[in-house]
């Protein structure tokens, strides 16, 4: 009988496993998607709300791209729990799927702060497909929008809002704006570039409730300073891992599912991916739960060919990030915020740019870099500030010139012989296949 | 497969490859545009141009959320411009820096090899860049070895 995989979330993981058994087994097993949304990439929903892409360009995995993978779905339905003894998922219209592995792909929701009218009319999360559609309706050239929260993911939007005529108010309750992706320096350049630009920041600000204002407007009270009367407040305030539905299952979780190199979980028949996911960092020795695209894909991949048969190790995720608020490029990769770590740093006098490097000893741990988009190497250097972390080469002895000039990244890099080292590094290892090639046997 | 060879001994500087590369993908000699790219060493006495290896993994190729690049039939991997969002996680992705975003198109960009044509060969005057049956894995290694040491080459200890 042929081998049975559940694939729970329809996501950049569940999609990317997919394919990878598909690319591997041409068909041989069954494979069951659950999946409670229609698949779509969240990454292009800022394009779609800026409509510089249509609806239609956001959809990853059709029901008739599925059936043509030999994939039976299960959309619009959700896990309701797992029972591993018996090897069995139970759906929330009480199917049970049996299987032979399954992989846990349930992503994470966004999350609102318990205060006062967060889930009043005309405030909106922006995570899912449902919720931009909400967002875009709601938008028109002179709309007041305040902006909860001014992190990653609120960033990733901020261009769109602008685009569409939105006058923006940021909000964020820590003392400055990206907590969580660049440092006091990076946050000082960002935070005076939007100035600069029409939007107002509030940061170490505290909303206490958010309450409805006459004629269908909405007034945000502040535990200091005046009230901010807005049309539509949107809260990019934070993301939780889907986990619930595990309770009792007696699968490890800590921040996330736990996982090991190979991407199973304490079940070893259960693996899981991506956001919901605890697993193995690239630096250092810890496991961490990365909830971004690239660590989704990488994970989706390795599970997908561990659950075909062929046994593949994870070197761990780095974390990267990278998004850019109105032509200036703000990203920032591995231990960028590292205390132990030695920091070499500049920043340039004549243009908004800053450059963070963090070593251990020779080896290039983290970074941030910083610069205005039409400055070309702003964007050249990113790959290579990866390139380096990852591939842990030895710059010891470019050290003392980094530090004279951080920005002249790209002559170390060819100099250690980085690319030479990466060469031979594959995910697979195997040279991958575009997905729009992976076909089953007929 | 053909590749790319790179023999930066032989690069003189010229900046030719630039010139050309820039002006096949954009029709307009602008360096900034160009997916290859010289770097000097050692006060403008030596240069290596570089340009992505077309690597195995291709980070780009599977980091794009929107299957927005494709493997060409030289079997470079290739931007499709039209199904590209311009969200650059490829740029973050590629672990050799060799894939730009274009701030005017809002679109990714990276060598192709010219479809299996690549100009910069072409124009270069040294034979320092080669298209051949190659392994892509001895591409700057020597060159690299011998400036492994910090701008300036190593210094001996103790002495004053």
């Amino acid at each position: 009988m042929a081998k049975r995989h559940v694939i729970v979330g329809g996501g950049t993981s569940g999609w990317n496993a997919i394919t990878t058994i598909r690319e591997i087994d041409r068909g041989e097993s069954e494979i069951v998607l659950v999946s409670a949304e229609n698949p779509y990439s969240r990454m292009v929903l800022p394009y779609y709300l800026s409509r510089e892409i249509g609806e239609a360009h956001v959809f990853t995995a059709s029901e008739t791209r599925l059936e043509a993978l030999g994939v039976e779905t299960r959309f619009g339905r959700r896990a309701a729990s797992l029972n591993p003894n018996d090897n069995k998922l139970i759906l929330d219209d009480e199917e049970e799927i049996a299987y032979d592995d399954l992989l846990i792909a349930t992503g994470s929701s966004a999350v609102r702060p318990q205060l006062p009218g967060a889930d009043g009319a005309n405030v909106h999360s922006f995570w899912t497909l449902d919720q931009a559609r909400e967002v875009t309706a709601s938008l028109k050239p002179g709309v007041r929008v305040a902006m909860v929260g001014a992190g990653f993911i609120s960033f990733t939007i901020l261009n769109a809002l602008l685009k569409r005529g939105a006058e923006l108010t940021v909000i964020e309750i820590a003392p400055r704006i990206l907590p969580r992706m660049v440092d006091d320096t990076g946050a000082e350049i960002v935070q005076g570039w939007l100035e600069e630009r029409g939007v107002k920041i509030l940061a170490g600000a505290e909303i206490t409730s958010i309450e409805d204002a006459s004629g269908g407007g909405k007034i945000l009270k502040l535990k200091a300073g005046a009230d901010i009367e807005v049309d539509l407040v949107i809260m990019a305030t934070g993301i939780k891992t889907n986990l619930e539905w595990l309770e009792g299952s007696g699968v490890e979780v800590n921040g996330g599912v736990v996982i090991n190199d190979h991407l199973r979980s304490s079940e070893s028949n259960i693996y899981a991916a991506g956001d919901v996911a605890e697993g193995p960092e690239r630096v250092g020795e810890g496991k961490a739960v990365h909830a971004t695209e690239p660590t989704a894909m990488q994970h989706g991949r390795v599970a997908g060919a561990n659950m075909a048969g062929v046994d593949t190790a994870y070197e761990g995720s780095l974390l990267v990030n990278i998004v850019d608020v109105l032509d200036l490029e703000i990203a920032s990769f591995g231990n960028w915020d590292d205390e132990e770590a030695e920091v070499i740093q500049a920043v340039k006098k004549d243009r908004p740019a800053y450059r963070k490097l963090l070593f251990e000893g020779g080896r290039l741990v983290g970074a941030i870099l910083l610069g205005r988009t039409r400055d070309i190497w702003a964007t050249n250097d990113a790959g290579m500030l990866k390139g380096l972390i990852q591939s842990g080469c030895d710059l010891s002895e470019w050290k003392e010139h980094l530090r004279s000039n951080p920005f002249d990244i790209k002559r170390a890099y060819l100099a250690v012989g980085a690319a030479e080292t990466l060469l031979p590094e594959t995910l697979l290892g195997r040279p991958s296949v575009p997905e729009r090639d992976i076909a089953v046997q007929q | 497969m053909k590749a790319l060879k790179i023999v930066p001994e032989r690069c003189t500087g010229c900046m030719r490859c630039e010139l050309a590369c820039s002006y096949m993908n954009t029709g307009a000699f602008q360096p900034s545009r160009s997916v290859i790219r010289v770097s000097a060493f050692e006060g403008h006495t030596s240069y290596s141009p570089y340009t992505c290896p077309q690597c195995d993994e291709g980070w780009c190729l599977t980091a794009c959320p929107v299957e927005a690049i494709s493997i060409n039939s030289a079997g470079a991997k290739n931007v499709l411009d039209a199904a590209c969002v311009g969200c650059k996680l490829c740029t973050i992705a590629c672990p050799y820096g060799t894939i730009f975003y274009d701030p005017d198109q809002h679109t990714a960009f990276k060598c192709d090899l010219c479809g299996g044509a690549p100009a910069c060969v072409d124009v270069c005057p040294r034979d320092a860049i080669l298209y051949e049956e190659a392994e892509t894995a001895d591409w700057v290694g020597p060159f690299s070895a011998d400036r492994a040491h910090g701008p300036g080459g190593a210094l001996a200890a103790g002495v004053k």
